[in-house]
């Protein structure tokens, strides 16, 4: 028997926001669980998170050694993760859609290069510093180091890929290699001067780490973390028209030049403070965003969102494995991030050449 | 109208366009045509303000370094030769890129345009598709449905918008070469104007309702195409002899699509 089919037409074929949507709030939701798994994941076992979490927002009470547990050494470090995840991830989005280049990674234009350099200069030379400035910066001075290296770094860079008021993306990526060597050479003659132990801090905080995380680290670091992840879907429609090239975003009515400058100058300041607080974690930046654009495609005003959220996740379970495979030692997360998401990564490329050959 | 004036291009020191001024105006198809070299895209970049030129191009009376990149994008729309898409976008995404263009919202627009481009360009059921998954003749008419979408009504406010073809039909095949040009007259008929950068002298012919003929970075000739298309002109621009409306000689084959679109004034 025939049966007299439906006229074949889907009027939303091809249309992935949706699905965009369906994966926004699946990704809030494992958010969630993974905030509170990572609250009730450590060393001190038997404490009642949910009871503290709920005893500081006024409801209830508990002991004030699960309160300290939770809100002063937990917390912290949960919510710079999370922080240091979307930036990162956020900040790889951004810079693959400027770049027009899915490999394209915030290590690329200097800023973690710049950052490592501050935050190593911090590190051996801070000692010759006067003491009322040593005392006066305090635990800020390696994160400030770091922030004001990374950002540096990426200034320079826009300045050499700009001529007559157009920057060359391409200039700037050839640069970035250029900018990172030679910070990479000083780092290195810094780093031979310094003594055992800072060699020990140095070699830590080059592999990243949120174990040091605290209010104050993160109170200094967050806001402008978080002004860039606020403002980073205001770049979403430059970034979807410069996919098809700079002349193409320009006749789409794109400032081609302010976007490209924006985009620079939020991802060196984010980057920059993510890499201040916790070092160099690796591999979120091109994973996250490359993940999400295989399943949901590629438009930005959905995918940066999404991205922030996963990355998010991806760093707290990351910092999870790393506070377990060794416990009660932990492991830095960057190596955590390295190992899962190197091979990951591979996999991705190898399963869909295809796609990527287009 | 469209108007450019003066318009002086060099890269690095070799002049590529030299004092051409140029004028087309809103309900024609304006092509410019010319050897390889002669100019042809430069001019077209310069009038949509993708390159710095001496000179100046007024649209609609304004002179486009006076509009924002967003107040251009209302005003005219530009398909390039050709271009490397970064990601997978599917068709449908790709030409709802162009929905948006120059517009400072996102809100009021008809959602359905998107796929009435597609059918106009002869890709309805694309939409699902990835755009990297195409033929070259495909590709260009996903993008041509983009560009349509971004100044779909031919006149706004009372005023013309532009569309500028860059090789609009080179990656085509004969019958789709006939539908984009007959797309782009009706824009043109519609109130719209359209510059078009051909290479096909015949599908110009056809289709053109004035013709720019450029050589070595000046204007040899521009008027109506029995004006323009004269077999000196031709020859001389092209190195080869050329002649209008002749057969082959020696009984060779020829083919000519036999023009879908209604025109008396050709050949008149």
């Amino acid at each position: 028997m025939t049966v007299l089919s439906e006229p074949d037409f889907t009027p939303l074929a091809g249309d992935r926001r949706n699905k965009a949507r369906a994966i926004r709030v699946g990704l809030i939701g494992v958010l969630i669980v993974a905030m509170l798994l990572a609250l009730g994941w450590g060393a001190a076992g038997d404490t009642d998170v949910i009871g503290a979490l709920l005893a500081g927002l006024g409801v209830g009470e508990v002991s004030a050694r699960d309160m300290t547990i939770v809100w002063d050494i937990r917390m912290p470090r949960v919510a710079t993760g999370a922080l240091v995840g979307a930036a990162l991830a956020v900040s790889g989005a951004v810079l693959q859609g400027l770049f027009r280049n899915p490999l394209a990674d915030p290590g690329l234009v200097g800023v973690s290069a710049g950052a490592g350099f501050g935050a190593v200069a911090a590190i051996v030379l801070g000692g010759f510093l006067p003491l009322a400035i040593r005392e006066f910066a305090g635990p800020y001075l390696i994160v400030g180091a770091a922030f004001i290296g990374g950002w540096a770094t990426t200034l320079i860079l826009y300045q050499v890929a700009t001529r007559r008021g157009r920057t060359t993306v391409a200039t700037m990526l050839l640069a970035g290699i250029a900018l990172a060597a030679i910070t990479g050479a000083v780092t290195g003659l810094i780093v031979y001067w310094s003594t055992d132990d800072q060699l020990r801090d140095l070699t830590f905080w080059g592999m990243g780490s949120v174990a040091g995380a605290t209010w104050a680290k993160l109170i200094t670091a967050g806001p402008v973390i978080a002004i860039a992840l606020i403002s980073a879907p205001f770049l979403s429609r430059g970034l979807d028209a410069l996919a098809l090239g700079e002349a193409v975003a320009a006749h789409m009515g794109i400032n081609v030049q302010r976007m490209k400058r924006l985009s620079i100058m939020s991802v060196a300041a984010s980057v920059g403070a993510a890499v201040a607080i916790t070092g160099g974690i690796g591999f979120v930046g091109i994973v996250v965003p490359h993940l999400l654009r295989l399943v949901q495609g590629p438009e930005h005003r959905s995918l940066l969102p999404n991205c922030a959220l996963l990355g998010a996740i991806v760093l707290l379970l990351a910092d999870m494995v790393s506070r377990t495979v060794v416990a009660p030692a932990e492991l830095p997360i960057g190596i955590v991030t390295a190992m899962i998401g190197g091979p990951f990564f591979l996999w991705i490329l190898l399963k869909n050449r295809t796609m990527l050959e287009g | 109208m469209l108007s450019a004036t003066d318009i002086s291009v060099s890269f690095g020191k070799r002049p590529v366009l030299n004092s051409v001024c140029f004028t087309a105006n809103a309900g024609e198809l304006h092509a410019i045509v010319g050897p390889n070299g002669s100019g042809k895209t430069t001019l077209l970049r310069a009038m949509t303000g993708d390159l710095t030129a001496t000179g100046q191009t007024l649209i609609n009376g304004t002179d486009i370094a006076d509009l924002s990149p967003a107040e251009l994008a209302q005003r005219r729309a530009v398909l390039p030769q050709s271009g490397n898409i970064a990601f997978p976008f599917t068709v449908l995404e790709l030409v709802r890129l162009g929905l948006h263009a120059g517009m400072p919202s996102r809100a009021g627009f008809d959602p359905n345009l998107p796929q009435k481009a597609l059918t106009r360009v002869g890709l309805a059921g694309f939409e699902g598709r990835f755009v990297q998954d195409l033929s070259g003749g495909e590709r260009q008419r996903v993008q041509l449905a983009r560009v349509l979408v971004q100044i779909w009504e031919p006149v706004l406010n009372g005023a013309p918008r532009w569309l500028f073809l860059d090789e609009p039909v080179s990656a085509l095949d004969i019958g789709h070469q006939l539908i984009v040009m007959q797309l782009a007259r009706d824009y043109a008929e519609a109130g719209g104007g359209v510059v078009a950068v051909m290479h096909d002298l015949n599908l110009t012919a056809m289709f053109a309702d004035r013709i720019t003929l450029l050589n070595a970075g000046h204007v040899r000739a521009t008027g109506r195409p029995d004006e323009v298309l004269t077999d000196g002109d031709l020859s001389a621009c092209y190195g080869c002899a050329l002649r209008t409306n002749t057969p082959p000689p020696f009984g060779g084959k020829w083919i000519l699509p036999q023009a879908i679109a209604n025109r008396t004034h050709v050949g008149a």
